[in-house]
């Protein structure tokens, strides 16, 4: 009952025998929801042994897919075909009865739960009235027959998000499944976590399992995938051998055009020069509400028309510099210089009077009042200067002219600027809030995870409007989690962990192993030509 | 084919109107039913109702001396609700208004012309001071302020019972359980109905202007939709929240302060009516805009005249009651479903 079949080797390749069916098969789909087709007549083979990539922008269907395939969407046309019989899912436990299982994006574990709770929990094996060391037992048996290494007693909210991802990898396995679908798991993940995931799904096809992995980052892709189907506009645009592919052809496939995804560090001869200190963070340390130290002793400096990354997992302690540096929390002690002069204990206003645009990491919460008009969030930098105000006003009629500039500056179509500003999607949004904040930014932009959520021709997009800014003399500092978007933009990258910086480097000295070892809290060794 | 419900972020105006309209029909078929049950002729008795309400210039001066209150604790409610703060204590503001403008009106000496602004301006000082302390609590130590304004109301009231019987009772022996007639009053303007209304359409206009065409209203407008935004622009959220709050408590002071100087010309235990607690009815039907309190406060109050007109006919004020209460409760679910359409597929 717990042993699945021991694991082979991860070298050895499954070659499934001539004429095996596929293990799933989807003829036809289609789904339509009110006035947009999700998807239609998609059809995608995935063989015993495969890893399959899913590649496509946001909004190219391919979470409606799958959705239909593990039974949480019920398809209008088309049928799947699992093991070569016609199946239809009602609910997403029929599907894992199946054997078709899938890890979500954002974790379904039970964080007060330890590991070996959390496996067990909803699941008819799981043994009635067993004791806590029955339970941890069984998911150390779990752990090495499926070859996942999990803690069983640790309490999930103790665990990194990557040994959570594996949890609930593990969750999944468990429940026999022969098809896993991942919904771009690397996004959480440090590059030494993303290839320990890739060795291990590697393993998991060795035994003759499939895997499913969605994503849009074409780097990945064509490491992991065996082959890989591009979805556009709800559509299937071709499956290829992966082998067959590179980047651009993929993006080209992806988007319907070229994009790219090139070095942005260049600079136009027109572009002003790296320049003069505009901002210093000098040993500055803050708490976040409970108490609890989230920067310590940090020291930064952003010069002007400089591109300066942060890289790091999420939650190091990113979201709290953008707040000590845009004056929305005050460091506990430690100096923030603006221009030499000392802004310790100025406000967000005063940040933002200075020339500090800040497009927040939780845009919809933090950067946006979502139940009031597009107009209302458009303007809440300029609200108070004319010609919307002259003091005390405030002209609504010349708000709702700014809003409708700021939109077309960010390609943003508005049917009406007196609606919701959550009824727009979230890469409009985006885009809105970016060209709100490049409006005030004239001396620097903080942008933490810009494109976060969004498609390979927004990122392109937004990439842009940063070095827009970079080359009219802006200092700008951008935090992000993808090492590929900071080596491409950044002119040096400084590196997060734990409320510190382990190291800064310059971008055209930077290796990636390096910065994935500091990264995972690896101090950069002292180098005697440059402080940070 | 089948059929689908599908929520959308937010209802177009044409529906949630319909939904409103629906609401109040369905309220009244539904308290039609109840009286048939109990063996009363709703048909009959809704036509007097109307008869009695739209029929005689005393039905329109009845609901006219009604509407004044209910617009000031309506818009008192709709105020708070801008910064994000729900204002319960419309009531115990409304006792603390009236109160304060009866302490003026009679120991105050001086002629009416000074002495009914100096009422005005004490009503209101009197409910902002009743919400003072529920307001800091907030602003400072994130105190609930639905809890304090709640039990604050009843402070204030039974406050204004000991001294309406007590302390300031009327000294001439004619009346048990007031005060005496105070000196000054609101003039009238259309038989009984006093210059508090059109005073309470100036406030109402006044506010509304405050929040559409000033900084500071955008400012609020921001600030209660999400304080964290408030926060990442700047904006000063504690100070708009005292502000508003205080803004809040007064004018559910000057509520008080027309109903004893325009209307009852006492004080007295019960003043109030209930018009504080009515008035969060208003600024729900209102949707807390301040425009929007003037037709909801109207409805409210035809509603309260439609309750006493039944009365006379044998029917408890608890059925009335009970028929307001529907009203809110089929506008909550009719809001709700606006934001409903069915699809197919």
């Amino acid at each position: 009952m717990i042993a699945p079949e021991p694991s082979a080797p991860a070298t050895s390749r499954f070659v499934p025998l001539p004429g095996t069916a596929p293990i799933v098969q989807l003829r036809g789909i289609a789904k339509y929801f009110p006035g947009v087709t999700a998807n239609e007549d998609v059809d995608l083979d995935v063989m015993p042994g495969e890893i399959h990539a899913l590649l496509g922008e946001n909004g190219a269907g391919k979470s409606t897919l799958m959705n239909i395939l593990t039974g949480i969407y019920q398809p209008d046309a088309g049928e799947i075909v699992i093991d070569g019989y016609p199946k239809s899912f009602a609910s997403p436990v029929e599907a894992i009865a199946a054997g078709v299982g899938m890890v979500h994006q954002h974790f379904k574990l039970v964080k007060a739960f330890t590991v070996a709770e959390n496996i067990h929990l909803g699941w008819s094996e799981t043994p009635k009235a067993v004791s806590a060391a029955v339970l941890e037992k069984r998911t150390a048996d779990l752990s090495r027959a499926l070859n996942l290494a999990v803690d069983p007693a640790a309490r999930v909210s103790e665990l990194s998000t990557g040994e959570q991802q594996r949890v609930e990898i593990l969750r999944v396995l468990t429940r026999k499944a022969r098809v896993l679908i991942l919904d771009e798991p690397t996004a959480v993940l440090t590059p030494a976590e993303a290839h320990e995931l890739f060795r291990a799904l590697k393993d998991f096809v060795a035994r003759g399992n499939a895997v499913i992995f969605i994503s849009h980052k074409l780097d990945e892709v064509l490491e992991i995938s065996d082959r890989v189907t591009v979805l556009r506009g709800g559509r299937k645009v071709a499956t290829e051998q992966t082998a067959d592919c590179t980047e651009t052809s993929l993006a080209r496939l992806m988007v319907g055009r070229e994009i790219v995804l090139s070095d942005m560090r260049a600079r136009s001869p027109q572009a002003a020069p790296i320049g003069a200190t505009v901002m210093a963070l000098d040993d500055v340390r803050a708490e976040d509400g409970q108490g609890r130290v989230v920067l310590n002793g940090l020291s930064l400096t952003l010069r002007a028309g400089e591109i300066l990354g942060i890289a790091g997992v999420a939650g190091n302690g990113q979201k709290e510099l953008t707040q000590v540096i845009t004056g929305m929390r005050r460091a506990t002690s430690g100096r923030i210089l603006v221009d030499g002069a000392d802004f310790s204990h100025a406000g967000a206003a005063d940040f933002a009077d200075f020339g500090v645009g800040h497009i927040p990491e939780d845009r919809l919460h933090s950067g946006l009042a979502p139940a009031l008009s597009i107009t209302d969030n458009s303007v809440i930098r300029e609200y108070d200067r004319p010609p919307l105000s002259n003091g005390l006003g405030y002209n609504g009629r010349a708000a709702t002219a700014l809003a409708r500039q700021i939109a077309e500056a960010a390609s943003v179509a508005v049917p009406d600027f007196g609606m919701p500003v959550r009824n727009l999607s979230g890469g409009n949004q985006q885009r809105l809030v970016a060209r709100r904040e490049m409006r005030i930014a004239s001396r620097v932009l903080v942008a933490a995870y810009p494109s976060r959520g969004l498609d390979v021709g927004a990122i392109n997009m937004m990439m842009r409007y940063l070095v827009e800014l970079r080359d009219k003399g802006v200092a700008v500092l951008f935090i992000s989690e993808e090492l590929e978007e900071l080596l491409n933009l950044s002119d040096r990258i400084a590196v997060m962990f734990h409320g510190e910086i382990m190291g800064v480097v310059d971008t055209a000295e930077a290796d990636i192993d390096t910065i994935g070892l500091m990264m995972g809290g690896k101090r950069l060794a002292a180098d005697p030509r440059k402080g940070h | 084919m089948a059929y689908r419900i599908q929520r959308i972020p937010s209802a177009p105006p044409s529906v949630a109107f319909a939904a409103r309209g629906m609401a109040i029909v369905l309220a009244l078929v539904t308290a039609g039913i109840v009286l048939a049950a109990l063996g009363f002729n709703p048909l009959a008795l809704g036509w007097q109702v109307l008869r009695t309400t739209f029929g005689s210039s005393y039905g329109l001066e009845d609901v006219g001396l009604l509407v004044i209150p209910l617009i000031f604790t309506g818009l008192a409610v709709a105020v708070g609700q801008k910064i994000g703060a729900q204002n319960i204590g419309a009531e115990g503001q409304f006792y603390a208004g009236a109160f304060a403008a009866t302490g003026v009106a009679l120991f105050v000496p001086g002629p009416t012309a000074v002495i009914l602004p100096l009422m005005f301006v004490a009503g209101a000082i009197g409910g902002a001071i009743w919400i003072l302390v529920p307001t800091l609590a907030r602003a400072y130590a994130d105190v609930n302020e639905l809890i304090t304004t709640l039990l604050l109301n009843f402070v204030a009231t039974l406050m204004v019972y000991w001294v309406a019987t007590g302390p300031w009772l009327d000294p001439s022996g004619r009346a048990l359980a007031t005060t005496a007639r105070l000196p000054h009053e609101v003039p009238e303007f259309w038989g009984i109905v006093h210059w508090g209304l059109p005073v309470a359409g100036v406030v109402v206009l006044l506010v509304a202007a405050l929040f559409a065409f000033t900084r500071w209203g955008y400012e609020v407008r921001i600030a209660g939709s999400n304080p964290q935004a408030a926060r990442y622009a700047g904006m000063p959220f504690r100070r708009h929240l005292i502000v508003v709050m205080l803004l809040s408590g007064a004018i559910a002071g000057l509520a008080g302060m027309f109903e004893v100087a325009g209307t009852v010309h006492r004080l007295q235990g019960g003043i109030s009516n209930n018009f504080g607690y009515l008035g969060i009815m208003v600024a729900v039907l209102a949707r807390s805009s301040p425009i929007g309190v003037l037709p909801a406060a109207a409805l409210m109050a035809v509603i309260l005249n439609s309750g006493i007109v039944l009365q006379t006919q044998g029917i408890t004020v608890s059925t009335v009651l009970a028929i307001t209460g529907l009203i809110l409760f089929y506008t909550a679910i009719g809001d709700e479903l606006a934001r409903y359409r069915i699809v197919r597929g």
